[in-house]
């Protein structure tokens, strides 16, 4: 026996008492892990490296206003520019208004769409396919699988935006590296369906030559059109994102105080359970000290036993929650904001070490008493 | 001969010096002198019995002697020191060398086997798995048990339990081993064994035993017996 | 024969920290799930309040929303104004009111960015349709005028919403002359100004929608379908009670989301009650054999540790209950996937958010303490006695 195994048999000493204090610390870890993951994949991850070249150019007051198709010859020669595309959100509904038949889809240019959105990927016969009908579509090869459609089949979506109906044929199917929910058809579908729209589309998508020229290519941009009846807002897709995010409200604020009430109640948890198992234990505290350990010893003991519990539970919290993470970003009640998010590595160390150091302060104080304890007290209690 | 020399030489051969020793334990608004003035010299290789009424002042004696309680005047020394003066950490580490307490409630840890629980004042040294693993299965041969090494405290019968309790207490081989009622809990037989592995040890590897006891025929295996009433300390 | 409720309060009275303990960790759990739930009831509320029984909202065909691509030929309105159910007013003019909508950003005052708000051109008709909207501070909008009036919530949220303000709506500067409270409906979340002066300076040949006031709920039913079916209007005409109604769908990511924090903290919450009262029952195990050697038999002693279980967990309804009314009434706001704009409402903790709340910490507590009170009512008299 080592001093740590002698730890470890106390951690489960009383087994029900500590699988309880897991469960329960794992459950407001799991809490925690998903929160940070949500976090993360909001306000810390860059995208792919291709995503940090584009910048969305959208009319300056809002997605729900248009912007002449005239601007896109404009925008490809401003300089960093180095392709552009028209996008235009047509917000229908398909089958239903239930969340799980929903996915965005746009009217686009063929031509210039992938070209742009570099990190999505279509086998070229598909692509050339889809060129030659206008009223064909591309769809995001998970979404097909989800809907079990295939390449020919009928895809209706009925406009609730725009007055009239798309009859579509799926022509082609890309992936791309996280699901994006996505159908694109050819714009020309909008302007013949809707006379009033034709000239206008919804927003530009842009590929700048680097990540580095993005920020003047947006300035640039704003600046040919500043003092146009239709002002633009050029911004790189991750900030585009971000607004996006800001409109769901406070989330950031959310997060953190759920965070923080999950940590203190995880902390209570620990607390609870230390205090309980080590008032159980004066005379055996008495005891070691009588053999010969010293307080720091006993601290260090006690200490050690609440620690590997609490981390123990964080590991278990942090695996469950990947798993619960997997699931929601797959939900359709969260719309389009968490496709493609999973937990990574750093996350679940983040969620042990956060439990690990609620073990430490949860244990501290009964810990710190226990090794002070009077000695003869100690060995005279009974129970 | 000065009072001084007198002392040094006796320390050579005395484990327990106590002078005008008392201890007064203040509860709420009560004091209660639970040790009044004792004087005690114990020699090395002695096999002292300690007998008394309850409440005499038995434990809190034994216990000043293992350094886990001090005297509230007088002196004590034991093994020559002044326990006292020592820090809690250096405390510790004196009594984990040098005392083996054996309970009457024998206070083995329930989730240890006997072998782990006689292990555990080993952890606390340097030596390796292999010679800490040697020294418990001695420990454990001395007292009979080792049949009973991976047996946990529960599986084990009273009788069994102290002997594991003294295999704890000898195995960091202590020169002082205090015993505060070891066979008060146990029926007639069990107690004769614990008294004759007392005896041995006493004997055959020279501890000096002070043993608290409430029963004559326990006392007789010791050499002397000495008696405490109201916290003094009877003539021999 | 019931074992007193005296006991067990004696008992958790004893246990101080245990009991401080773990009522706080369960009034953390019903904190959250009475801010998710306030959240939602003042979502849903800022929806369910909007709109009148007796009006009729009228869009285009095949739009769910007002402010989708295409809209209500102005040349519509006289048609609708003279269509049998219209309610009229004290001089005889009928109730409809044509009204535009547009998106504008502001730029919120706590400096987290930017927002779309929604801002509504209509008509003193329009106002006098939702006399629920009082004026609080300045005047109205003058007709014919660059003037606008803003919500409360607005006026509290954003920067330079404040009477004498101006802000660029479309191709010019409207003045802020006024604000509004629209007493917790949706209109909470808008701007208003004059609907002709906007048609002046865009030249819109269309509203966005129209409103009618039908004179009683049979009459505004029956203007529905009118509506619905008139071949000359080509329009689609609801309740604007049902409009609102289907937006609270715009809760749906927070309700998702809450409702799983919500019972993952209640399942974290129920094993540290469970741990409690396992240690409750280990330790009162010679009282539990004393009290059957009485003669109270085990469904008193299970019913006497579920009830104590319960009243912790009540305890610690108490507790967050308390810990969440300061937050009563604080207004936040979340996007409209509809408008694609902000909606704000408030945190309402109302009876029905309350009395759930309690539910649920009665549901931890009837979990938390089944299985210990189970086990304290299974134990053998002469064990209990003997350790
Ligand atoms: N920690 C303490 N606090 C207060 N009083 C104490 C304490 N320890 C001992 N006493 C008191 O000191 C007196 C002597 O106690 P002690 O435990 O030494 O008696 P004992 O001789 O060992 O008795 P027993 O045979 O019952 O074990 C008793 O009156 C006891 O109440
Ligand atoms: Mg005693």
């Amino acid at each position: 026996m080592t001093l740590a195994r002698f730890v470890r048999k106390n951690a489960f000493r009383n087994k029900r008492r500590s699988i309880l204090t897991l469960l329960s610390i794992s459950f407001s870890l799991l809490l925690l892990t998903v929160m940070m993951t949500i976090w993360r994949a909001f306000y810390m991850s860059d995208g792919t490296s291709e995503s940090a070249e584009r910048l969305i150019i959208r009319h300056r007051v809002s997605l729900g206003q248009f912007l002449p198709i005239a601007y896109r010859e404009r925008i490809r020669s401003v300089p960093g520019v180095k392709n552009v595309v028209n996008q235009t959100w047509f917000g229908g509904q398909y089958k239903d208004d239930k969340p799980e038949n929903f996915f965005a889809q746009f009217g686009t240019d063929p031509n210039e769409i992938f070209d742009v959105q570099r990190d999505f990927h279509i086998p070229q016969d598909q692509l050339e396919a889809w060129k030659k009908d206008r009223a064909g579509c591309v769809v995001d090869a998970e979404l097909a699988k989800k809907h079990g459609w295939k390449i020919g089949d009928r895809l209706n979506i009925k406009g609730t935006i725009f007055p009239f109906d798309l009859e579509l044929t799926i022509r082609g199917m890309f992936t791309a590296a996280t699901p994006t929910e996505t159908v694109y058809f050819n714009n020309t579908y909008v302007d013949e369906g809707y006379p009033k729209m034709k000239g206008f589309v919804g927003f530009f998508g842009v590929l700048a030559d680097s990540p580095e020229s993005v920020p003047q290519v947006a300035k640039a941009i704003d600046a040919m059109f500043r003092n146009s009846d239709r002002p633009t807002k050029s911004e790189s897709e991750k900030a585009f994102n971000l607004d996006w995010i800001a409109m769901l409200g406070n989330v950031k604020g959310f997060i953190l105080s759920i965070c923080g009430a999950v940590v203190f109640a995880t902390l209570l948890v620990s607390a609870n359970t230390m205090a309980m198992s080590i008032r159980e234990r004066t005379r055996e505290v008495a005891l070691l000290k009588t053999l010969g350990f010293t307080r720091a010893t006993v601290l260090a003991l006690f200490m050690g036993e609440a620690v590997s519990l609490a981390a123990l539970g964080g590991l278990v919290g942090a695996l469950a929650g990947s798993v619960l993470v997997y699931g929601m970003a797959r939900s359709p009640q969260m719309g389009l904001f968490l496709t493609g998010v999973t937990i990574n590595a750093p996350t679940m160390l983040v969620a042990v070490l956060v439990a690990a150091t609620v073990g430490v302060v949860s244990s501290i104080v009964p810990a710190f008493n226990a090794s002070r304890g009077n000695i003869v007290e100690g060995l005279r209690h009974i129970g | 001969m000065s009072t001084a020399m007198a002392l040094n030489t006796a320390t050579e051969t005395k484990v327990v010096q106590a002078r005008n020793v008392s201890k007064v334990f203040q509860r709420d608004a009560f004091q209660v002198k639970a040790l009044d003035d004792v004087s005690l010299e114990i020699a090395t290789a002695e096999f002292l019995a300690l007998m008394g009424p309850s409440g005499s002042g038995k434990t809190t004696l034994l216990n000043m002697i293992a350094a886990i309680d001090r005297p509230s005047s007088g002196e004590l020394l034991v093994l020559g020191q002044n326990v006292f003066r020592l820090s809690d950490g250096q405390s510790a580490r004196w009594r984990n060398q040098h005392i083996g307490y054996v309970f009457q409630t024998f206070n083995l840890i329930p989730v240890l086997t006997a072998f782990e629980n006689v292990e555990l004042p080993l952890l606390l040294t340097k030596l390796s798995a292999r010679e800490r693993r040697d020294h418990v299965m001695t420990a454990l041969k001395l007292v009979g048990l080792e049949e009973r090494v991976h047996h946990l405290p529960k599986q084990l019968s009273g009788g069994q339990e102290q002997r594991v309790a003294i295999a704890r207490a000898i195995v960091s081989d202590p020169t002082v081993l205090l015993a505060d009622e070891p066979t008060g809990d146990l029926d007639g037989r069990s107690a004769t064994e614990i008294l004759e592995i007392l005896k041995r040890l006493n004997q055959d590897y020279h501890k000096t035993i002070v043993m608290v006891t409430h029963d004559p025929h326990a006392a007789s295996y010791a050499h002397l017996t000495r008696h405490l009433e109201k916290g003094m300390l009877l003539p021999a | 024969m019931a074992i007193p409720l005296r006991y067990n309060i004696r008992n958790l009275k004893l246990r101080k920290s245990a009991t401080i303990m773990t009522a706080l960790g369960i009034a953390l759990t019903v904190t959250t799930a009475i801010f998710i739930l306030a959240l939602l009831a003042g979502l849903n509320a800022a929806f369910r309040l909007s709109g009148n029984a007796l009006n009729v909202l009228v869009l285009r065909k095949g739009s769910n929303a007002e402010l989708a691509a295409g809209g209500v030929d102005r040349d519509a309105l006289p048609i609708m104004k003279d269509l049998p159910g219209v309610a009229r007013d004290a001089q005889g003019e009928p109730l409809v009111s044509g009204e535009d909508l547009l998106v504008v950003v502001l730029p919120r005052n706590d400096g987290t960015g930017e927002t779309n708000v929604t801002v509504r051109f209509l008509t003193a008709t329009g106002i006098e349709m939702r006399p629920e909207t009082k004026l609080v501070a300045g005047r109205w909008f003058t007709p014919g005028q660059h003037e606008i009036v803003v919500s409360q919530s607005i006026h509290n949220r954003f920067a330079q919403a404040n009477v004498g303000d101006t802000m660029w709506i479309g191709k010019g500067p409207w003045t802020v002359v006024g604000v509004f409270d629209a007493g917790g409906t949706a209109h909470d979340s808008e701007i208003w100004g004059d609907v002709n002066q906007l048609a002046a300076d865009f030249d819109r040949t269309f509203y966005n929608s129209v409103l009618l006031r039908a004179t009683d709920p049979v009459a505004a039913d029956a203007l529905k379908n009118r509506v619905n079916d008139d071949q000359r209007l080509k329009l689609n005409g609801m309740l604007e009670t049902d409009y609102w109604a289907k937006q609270t769908s715009s809760g749906n990511p927070i309700k998702f989301v809450g409702m799983i924090v919500a019972v993952i903290m209640a399942i974290g919450s129920c094993f540290a009650a469970m741990n409690t009262m396992y240690a409750a029952v280990a330790y009162r195990s010679r009282e539990i054999a004393t009290l059957r050697v009485i003669g109270f038999s085990r469904p008193s002693i299970l019913a006497s540790f579920v009830l104590e279980s319960v009243l912790l967990s009540l305890l610690g309804a108490l507790v967050g209950i308390l810990l969440m009314l300061p937050f009563n009434g604080m207004t936040t706001g979340t996007n409209n996937p509809v408008t694609f704009s902000e909606a704000v409402f408030s945190l309402r903790m109302t009876p029905s958010v309350i009395g759930s709340a309690v539910l649920f910490a009665l549901v931890m507590g009837l979990f938390g303490g089944m299985a210990p009170a189970w086990h304290a009512a299974q134990r053998q008299i002469l064990a209990s006695l003997r350790d």
